[in-house]
């Protein structure tokens, strides 16, 4: 079995793309709802993981 | 005086009605809500948890054994086996086909680490959604 190699952003994306979907599914009781409140929070951890990200590197230079 | 306002919790419907929907949750991540006829998102928890689960393996992830030791070693390792062995069937099979990738240090072995972790608890997740269906608490 080959060994996958992502980066930090990739498998923070991946991350975000899964917990968004399961979080959309399990909270919200209609397919629009759900819809919604997925790309919010996909979003949400996006933009996060770019904040952190530009943060580090700020405080590292 | 100001009155507390208390939440009532409906009664715990009988263990038959919701066991079995949750059991099979547990073994087969989007079980639960296919045997209840939820179909899609039964169809959209098992490919989050099993493409979590496989990304975890190709990153060559640790899975967690029972550890004591400290109150935090304990802790990590007794919570990270609860969360791998929440992926139900996905778990068994790795253990039965010999996965059993070394803790070392690295950003994508850590990555798969979590990941395998994190399957296990979006199948938590979906073992109490099925829960609340199988229950009438929820639609």
């Amino acid at each position: 079995m080959p060994k996958m190699n992502l980066t930090h952003f990739e498998a923070t994306l991946l991350f975000a793309l899964f917990a968004s979907a399961v979080l959309a599914i399990v909270s919200k009781p209609t397919d629009k709802e759900r819809l919604h409140y997925g790309l919010r929070s996909f979003g949400y951890f996006a933009a996060t993981v770019f904040g952190l990200g530009w943060l580090m590197y700020l405080g590292h230079r | 005086m100001s009155e507390k306002t208390v939440t009532q919790f409906p009664p715990l419907p009988p263990i038959r009605q919701w066991l079995l929907p949750v059991v099979v949750a547990w073994l087969v991540p989007g079980g639960g809500h296919f045997m209840l006829k939820r179909h899609f998102r039964g169809a959209i928890l098992c490919g989050s948890v099993l493409l979590t689960f496989v990304l975890g393996l190709l990153m060559r992830g640790y899975m967690f054994e029972p550890a004591s030791g400290d109150l935090l070693t304990t802790l990590i390792y007794t919570g990270g086996f609860i969360a791998d062995m929440s992926t139900g069937v996905f778990y068994f099979m790795a253990k039965w086909f010999g996965y059993a990738a070394p803790d070392i240090a690295g950003h994508t072995v850590d990555y798969g680490t979590k990941f395998l972790v994190a399957a296990g608890l979006f199948n938590i997740l979906a073992m109490v959604d099925a829960f609340e269906i199988a229950s009438g608490r929820k639609q």
